[in-house]
């Protein structure tokens, strides 16, 4: 297995004020901390118009992580394809691969907030078909040595499609095991339609809410900022709708419910628990586990001491024995 | 490069592309990161916001190089002003020539009707200087500094005016050349070296002569004329 940590978000928040270009700084000495510990990568996360500078331009963001790193990797997760240039995207995006070494992960999604389509002159309604004329875009830049696309899906269809057009998918870290479960079947069969050889089937992967910790308070508290990190989904308006046998997720109308059943999904517990829980993701083809470790309300001190003991007591155990 | 001219004491590089850009930022710690923007290839508002992040991961030090490119004057200096006000601390709603934002468009029926960029700058205002075929009209019209060309181009009478010269290594006639953009107004100048330059020689010769040459009236040449001070003994190295 390979592990990230995300999402990384650059956010100022009504709960932990700072100051923007200080998150940029710690983000990059975070990097530099995550690669010495072991990390494969960091993920970024995208929104607009947020009043807490939810971080907006993706590619500049990687590429303050990528000048001053070495070995890890960094990801998109997700860029909202159809706001952009698809053009201008790639040739800067293909640009910042090969600046890195080929360090950059493009993970693209549709987004769904109206403003932010508005504040860029895009029609909602043209989304989808920005996003397919994006995509054959970006896949032609990674057919010519670009930086590999992977897709941000948790619907049917759309998983579907990562697996016909050979994408790898990030699933959210709201979404419950047996969630991950059903839309990794989905997406294999998406795979094994378009008659591509299983041998030249890439890992998929999951952000995962996660704390080792055997401490009770300290469970209690990093699943308060597990909370309170999703309280911003309420207010971002997200709704993850039902798929067969997996319910709703509306964090817009049904706030405390979706956050009650999303701090459910958080792995705790010991190290031996910890990979117990993340074993369950191997054996499914999830092997790309980014922890989502991210949160509202945490300390710094907090973060690098979880970053240390996952990297001390989980990646030993799990990541690959020659790393990609 | 950013490195080099920071380490002697320019005011700024100048990056072509904005990851070219945040690059040179983390690689630095002082000096301004000009970047250019060439307008008519991205919305406006996107162009803000990346520009933003690179203001705040280099804690302030951006200034912005737009190129009009094919756009006429009245498009340019529409998309110029849309990106300035996306930078800027109030809510941002524009209609223009070239833009509406937020465009107010059906199928984005929540959206509202004002709009605001963040993360703001790390800077109060981003500089923002213009060049390309309708720098002038767009300088003239939104009041901001053209990037003058020759020196007849350059005013005396603004603040800021910055310039463009290709610069040889030639200590006389690069000499000659500051001295007549700095007679002409210049206040920063942007230097073109000659391809295969010895970089670390060419800056050498304009932190020692040429920029304290035009900083200072009636520079008394002798400080500049002088032998170097001895390095820390080991330290040779690094010195030249």
């Amino acid at each position: 297995m390979r592990f990230g940590v995300g999402l990384f978000s650059l956010q100022c928040t009504a709960m932990q004020p700072r100051h923007w270009t200080g998150a940029y700084r710690d983000m990059r000495e975070l990097a530099i901390l995550m690669e010495e510990l072991g990390y494969d990568e960091l993920w970024l996360s995208e929104h607009h118009f947020f009043y807490d500078g939810y971080c907006p331009a993706l590619l500049p963001a990687a590429a303050s992580v990528l000048s001053v790193t070495e070995r890890l990797r960094v990801g998109t997760g997700m860029l909202l394809l159809p706001m952009y240039d698809p053009e201008r995207l790639s040739a800067v995006a293909t640009d910042l691969a090969h600046r890195s070494g080929g360090r950059l992960d493009l993970g693209v999604g549709l987004g769904y907030r109206d403003i932010e389509f508005d504040g860029h002159g895009v029609s909602r309604k043209q989304r989808l078909p920005r996003m397919l004329k994006g995509l054959e875009v970006l896949e032609a830049a990674e057919a010519a040595g670009g930086p590999r696309v992977w897709m941000g899906a948790q619907l049917v269809e759309p998983v579907k499609r990562a697996g016909q057009r050979g994408h790898p998918i990030l699933f959210s870290a709201a979404l419950p095991f047996e969630r991950c479960r059903t839309l990794t079947e989905v997406w294999e069969e998406g795979w094994a339609e378009s008659g591509r050889p299983a041998s030249q089937k890439p890992a998929l992967g999951a952000l995962r809410n996660i704390w080792l910790t055997e401490d009770a308070k300290e469970r209690e508290a990093a699943r308060d900022w597990v909370r309170a990190s999703y309280v911003q989904y309420a207010g971002l308006g997200w709704t993850l709708p039902a798929i067969g046998e997996h319910q709703q997720q509306d964090y817009a109308d049904e706030t405390d419910k979706a956050i009650a059943d999303t701090v459910e999904t958080t792995i705790s517990g010991s190290a031996e628990e910890c990979v117990r829980q993340l074993q369950q993701f191997e054996a499914i083809g999830i092997k790309e586990i980014a922890f989502r470790l991210i949160l509202d309300g945490e300390p710094r001190p907090a973060l690098e001491s979880q970053l240390r003991r996952l990297a001390d007591g989980v990646l030993p155990r799990l990541r690959d024995k020659v790393p990609a | 490069m950013a490195r080099l001219a920071e380490a002697h004491g320019l005011f700024g590089v100048l990056a072509g592309t904005t990851t070219g850009a945040v690059y040179a930022s983390t690689a630095t710690d002082f000096v301004r990161i000009a970047v250019q923007v060439r307008l008519g290839q991205e919305h406006p508002v996107t162009i803000a916001e990346e520009l933003s992040i690179l203001d705040n991961v280099n804690n302030g030090r951006t200034v912005v190089l737009v190129d009009t490119a094919e756009l006429s004057a009245g498009e340019a200096a529409d998309e110029v002003a849309v990106i300035r006000e996306a930078l800027g601390n109030r809510p941002l709603r524009h209609e223009g020539p070239r833009w509406k934002t937020p465009a107010g468009l059906p199928a984005n029926a929540t959206a509202p009707k004002a709009i605001a960029v963040t993360p703001k700058p790390a800077q109060l205002e981003v500089p923002v200087w213009i060049t390309g075929s309708a720098a002038a009209s767009v300088g003239s019209e939104l009041a901001l500094p053209v990037l003058a060309r020759k020196p007849e181009q350059a005013s005396g009478e603004r603040y800021v005016q910055p310039a463009v010269a290709g610069i040889r290594g030639d200590m006389k006639e690069d000499r000659e050349l500051v001295s007549r953009w700095a007679e002409a107004g210049a206040t920063h100048l942007l230097l073109e070296l000659a391809a295969g330059a010895d970089e670390a020689a060419v800056l050498t010769m304009v932190s020692r002569y040429l920029a304290p040459e035009v900083g200072m009236p009636h520079f008394p040449r002798v400080m500049s004329d002088s032998k170097v001070p001895l390095p820390w003994p080991g330290d040779e190295a690094r010195r030249s």
